[in-house]
C-alpha cells in the first residue's frame, strides 16, 4: 500500500495573489485542501484605538485607510454616525454630492475586484481593461476631492468642497465610457470558456449560510438574497433614486464576479439621476467649530462596496470619541474562507479568495 | 459552441489595436493635474499669523509652528516645519487656515533619498531667539 502524507504549505503574507499581506496555512492531501488556517493581522494599525486620541474631525482621514479602494463609503458611514449622534440635518446639495462621490468610489472598488480576480486567475488582459476604466473614475474623484484614493472628503455636517467647475459635464461625458468599458469587460471575460469553467459551481454559498456568517452586500446578493441597505433601509438621499438590486442565483464564484458587473451599471444609473436632480444650496450644515456630541452611543450602517459597514461610536461628551468600533465587511467576509476552502483543489484557492472581495486594510483595520 | 467566447474576447482586444494608447510616458510627459490636487505644501509666510490652528487640526501632529513676540507683543511666525513622513495629505490643515496662507501645490514627486530630507521646512527665521525668546504655540 502506498502511504500518503498530508503536507502543509504557507501562502503569504508576501504573495502576489493574496491582495496585500494576508497569510494562510493550507493543509493538503495531494491536491485537495483538507484544512486551512487564515492568519490575519499583518496590516493592523489599531485605527479604532487611534480614534480615541483624535478629535471627531481628525478621525475622518483614518476611516479612508480601512478600505482604501472604496474609501468614500467609509467616510460616509463615519460622518453619518456622528451626525446621527448630534442630530445634525445635512443640506440637500451636500447629500447629493455625497451620493455621487460614494457611487463613483463604489465603481472604482468594483473595477479593482474585477481586475484582481482576473489577474489572480492568470488573465493579464482582464486586469488591464477594468484598470483603464478605473482611471476615468479616479480622474473624476481627483477633480472633486484632490486625491485619487484616500479622499478625506466628507465632513461632519456636509462635504469639504463643492462640485468644481466643469465636473458635471465631465462626469456626463465619462459615464457612457464607463458603461462601454463594462460591456467590453463582460465580452472579454464573462464569455470566456476557461473563466466559466474555473468559476461556475465553485465555492457555492447558500442564502442561509451567507446570512448565518453575517455576509452582506454584493456577496450576499450573489447567493440570491435581495437585500441592499440603499433600498431596504435608505440613508442619505438614496430613497429618491430608481435603481435595481441585481442578484445572483447560486452564490458561486461566477455569481459573485458577474454581480459586480451588474452593480457598476446600477451605480452609473444612480449618478446619472443625481447629476440631474442636484439642487443649489449650501454644502455645510451649521455645525459648531468644536464638535462635542452629547453623551451617548450610536450605531450606523451603510452599504459599502464590500458589504455592510457599521460604525459604533460611544461619546462621553468630550471632543474625542470614547470608543469606536467598526464592523468591517471584509473581516466578516473572510470569516467563511476556511469553510469554503475545505474540499476544494489548491488551484481553486486563489479563485475563491479573490471572489469574496476582501481588502486587507479592511480586514485588519 | 465552445471557443466562441474566446473569439469574442479576441475581437475586443483586436479593436484596441487601432486606438490610441491609454498610458502616458511618465517621466517625459506628465498628466495635467486638477487645481484641487493634494500635493506638497506652499506657505505664504507674509500671510501667516502664527495662530497654530493648522497644528491643532492635524491628526498626526505633523506641523510645528514656531513663533516669537515682537516689540509690540504681537505674535509673529518664526519657523514652520512639517514632518512629511507622517502626513496623511487629508487637507485638514489647509482647511483650518484662516488666512489661506497654507495651500496645496502641484508637486507630487516627494520621494527622498535620505530620511532627513523628508522634513519640509517652509519657513525659518534666521535668528529665532531675538527679543523675548522663542516659543512654540
Amino acid at each position: 500500500m502506498l502511504k500518503t502524507q498530508e503536507i502543509s504549505i504557507n501562502v503569504g503574507p508576501q504573495h502576489p495573489s493574496t491582495h496585500g499581506v494576508f497569510r494562510i496555512v493550507l493543509k493538503l492531501d495531494g491536491e485537495t485542501i483538507v484544512d486551512a488556517e487564515p492568519v490575519v493581522g499583518y496590516l493592523h494599525r489599531g485605527i479604532e484605538k487611534l480614534a480615541e486620541d483624535r478629535t471627531y474631525t481628525q478621525v475622518i482621514p483614518y476611516t479612508d485607510r480601512m478600505d482604501y479602494l472604496g474609501a468614500m463609503s467609509y467616510n460616509l458611514g463615519y460622518v453619518q454616525a456622528i451626525e446621527k449622534l448630534m442630530g445634525i440635518e445635512v443640506p440637500e446639495r451636500a447629500e447629493f454630492i455625497r451620493v455621487i462621490a460614494t457611487e463613483l468610489s463604489r465603481i472604482a472598488s468594483h473595477h479593482v475586484f474585477l481586475a484582481s480576480m482576473c489577474l489572480d486567475m492568470g488573465s493579464y488582459t482582464g486586469w488591464m481593461y477594468p484598470f483603464r476604466d478605473r482611471e476615468l473614475v479616479l480622474e473624476l474623484l481627483e477633480m472633486l476631492t484632490g486625491s485619487r484614493m484616500t479622499f478625506s472628503f466628507m465632513r461632519i455636517g456636509g462635504v469639504a468642497d463643492d462640485l468644481p467647475e466643469g465636473f458635471i459635464e465631465k462626469t456626463k461625458q465619462y459615464l457612457p465610457k464607463i458603461l462601454e468599458g463594462v460591456d467590453e469587460e463582460e465580452g472579454l471575460i464573462a464569455g470566456n470558456e476557461i473563466f466559466i469553467a474555473r468559476t461556475k459551481g465553485l465555492a457555492t454559498v447558500s442564502v442561509e449560510k451567507a446570512l448565518a456568517w453575517g455576509w452582506g452586500g454584493a456577496n450576499l446578493r450573489a447567493s440570491g438574497y435581495k437585500f441592499d441597505l440603499r433600498k431596504n433601509r435608505p440613508y442619505s438621499v438614496y430613497d429618491r433614486f430608481e435603481f435595481d438590486i441585481p442578484t445572483g442565483a447560486n452564490g458561486d464564484c461566477w455569481d459573485r464576479f458577474y454581480l459586480r458587473l451588474a452593480e457598476i451599471r446600477q451605480s452609473v444609473k444612480i449618478i446619472e439621476q443625481a447629476l440631474e436632480m442636484i439642487p443649489e444650496g449650501p454644502i455645510m450644515a451649521k455645525v459648531p467649530k468644536v464638535i462635542k456630541p452629547p453623551v451617548g452611543e450610536v450605531y450606523h450602517e451603510v452599504e459599502a462596496p464590500k458589504g455592510i459597514l457599521g460604525y459604533y461610536v460611544v461619546s462621553d461628551g468630550s471632543t474625542k470619541p470614547y470608543r469606536m468600533h467598526v464592523r468591517r465587511p471584509s473581516f466578516i467576509n473572510i470569516g467563511m474562507l476556511k469553510e469554503l476552502l475545505i474540499g476544494t483543489k489548491l488551484a481553486d484557492f486563489i479563485t475563491i479568495f479573490a471572489s469574496i472581495d476582501v481588502v486587507l486594510g479592511d480586514v485588519d483595520c | 459552441m465552445n471557443g466562441m467566447g474566446l473569439l469574442k474576447g479576441l475581437a475586443i482586444t483586436f479593436k484596441e489595436l487601432w486606438k490610441k494608447p491609454v498610458t502616458l510616458e511618465y517621466p517625459e510627459k506628465k498628466e495635467k493635474l486638477p487645481p484641487r490636487f493634494h500635493g506638497s505644501f506652499t506657505l505664504y509666510s507674509e500671510k501667516c499669523i502664527a495662530c497654530g490652528l493648522c497644528q491643532q487640526a492635524c491628526p498626526n501632529k505633523v506641523i510645528k509652528v514656531g513663533s516669537i513676540k515682537d516689540e509690540n507683543n504681537k505674535r509673529k511666525l518664526a519657523s514652520y516645519e512639517m514632518e512629511m513622513k507622517y502626513c496623511l495629505f487629508c487637507g485638514l490643515c489647509v482647511e483650518a487656515c484662516p488666512t489661506n496662507a497654507l495651500v496645496f501645490n502641484q508637486e507630487y514627486e516627494l520621494a527622498k533619498y535620505n530620511v532627513e530630507d523628508i522634513k519640509l521646512t517652509l519657513f525659518k527665521k534666521e535668528q529665532i531667539t531675538t527679543g523675548e525668546g522663542s516659543e512654540n504655540v
